[in-house]
């Protein structure tokens, strides 16, 4: 799995995934709680400048962001018929912004950085028992792990349907899919143990 | 949590992530395509029951969050937080809690496939359609300053199709009590 993040030098780069992350907790809080247009249009040209200084060609820039572009036009759209114009306005300029910096943070922070801050806030919850904080990197390794497998289990149960002359039903495959990758679970959960990856479980 | 819990959550969070990139299966009835991840949130639900389904939907999210693109279409990332749908997203956690919470209380092993069936698509429902609408009409009035009344009623158009997902995850979930039981999980 090709993961989001973008090689690169730029000043965003160089930051400390702590600070953008917290950067872009302050950015979502102060968004919210203005209704300024001219101030939120001087957020958005600010984040903008931000992301497409990233070393993105244009194109590939704005295609990462097409999806969830579309869905604040359309939300916005929507607004603008149903109410007065200003909401619609505000909404559209506050979320676009968010987005943009959102966008740059995920462009030009590695995953194992993210997995370190993420595995940093689980440590509280981990003093309270609830859960283990080395988990979370052991868990995200297992599904990029295991995505691959299961899509060409998929394929093999379409083939072997195809080869009965069974129709391709979503209960037909979904549960000999489910039923074959959740057994495999006993046997991971042993290899793990048997290798003490997860040393603080007896 | 027991390794076994944590990889049975973790390969059902590569499940969802996969019904994002299969080709879609289209219903032998009707014309509707199944592949929205919301019907992986249900089976998660259905399939591990509330703690370890609602662990599934948060490694996802997890996986969002640091910029995997594991969201249908190659969506993820930050950014994805940042949408005005934002709270169908968060509330798949909950509507895999709930809907785990649901089947563990209403489908029993010696209780017939119909019945468990009919357990299966209520806990589905209330879980995948009610919970999963309040927090993302809800997060949707909010974040795009309309009335909670249009977020409603816009949300409305997609009801459809996420009962026939509801369908599909309690036939999923009945085969593999079958199958595979591992549910009643109560600890």
């Amino acid at each position: 799995m090709q993961s989001l993040y973008v090689e690169g030098d730029s000043f965003m780069h160089r930051f400390p995934a702590r600070s953008k992350l917290l950067v872009l907790a302050i950015l979502g809080i102060i968004l919210f709680t203005t209704r300024n247009i001219p101030l939120l249009s001087i957020g958005v040209l600010m984040t903008g400048a931000v992301y497409f200084s990233l070393g993105l060609y244009f194109g590939q820039a704005i295609a990462r962001l097409k999806p969830v572009l579309l869905t604040i036009l359309v939300v916005a759209l929507f607004s603008l018929l149903f109410n007065p114009w200003h909401g619609a306005v505000v909404a559209l300029l506050r979320l676009t912004a968010l987005m943009l910096f959102a966008a740059a943070v995920t462009a030009t922070t590695t995953i194992s950085e993210f997995i370190d801050e993420i595995t940093l806030l689980a440590r509280p919850l981990e003093r309270a028992g609830l859960v283990a904080a080395n988990d979370v990197g052991l868990a995200v390794g297992l599904v990029v792990r295991f995505v691959p497998e299961i899509l060409s289990r998929y394929q093999a149960i379409k083939e072997a349907h195809a080869a009965r002359g069974i129709k391709v039903r979503p209960v037909t495959v979904l549960a000999p899919l489910i039923i074959l990758t959740l057994r495999d679970a006993d046997n991971i959960a042993t290899a793990i143990d048997a290798r003490g990856v997860r040393r603080h479980v007896s | 949590m027991s390794t076994r819990d944590l990889v049975l959550s973790a390969l059902f969070a590569a499940i969802i992530v996969a019904l994002g990139i299969l080709p879609p299966i289209t219903l032998g009835f009707i014309p509707v395509p199944i592949t929205a991840q919301s019907l992986g949130v249900m089976m998660a639900g259905v399939v591990l029951g509330a703690r370890r389904g609602a662990i599934a939907v948060l490694i996802v999210l997890v996986l969002v969050a640091i910029g995997l693109p594991v969201l249908s279409g190659g969506r993820g990332g930050l950014a994805a937080f940042a949408a005005p749908t934002t709270g169908f997203l968060v509330g798949w956690l909950f509507a895999a809690f709930a809907t785990g919470y649901i089947a563990e209380r209403l489908v029993k092993a010696e209780q017939s496939g119909l019945v468990q069936t009919v357990g299966f698509f209520l806990a589905s429902a209330i879980g995948g359609i009610v919970v999963l609408y309040a927090f993302g009409i809800a997060y949707l009035a909010f974040a795009a300053g309309i009335g909670f009344q249009q977020a409603f009623v816009g949300s409305m158009a997609f009801i459809p199709g996420d009962v026939i997902k509801a369908f599909v995850a309690a036939l999923a979930g009945r085969a593999v009590m079958a199958g595979y039981p591992l549910l009643p999980a109560r600890t």
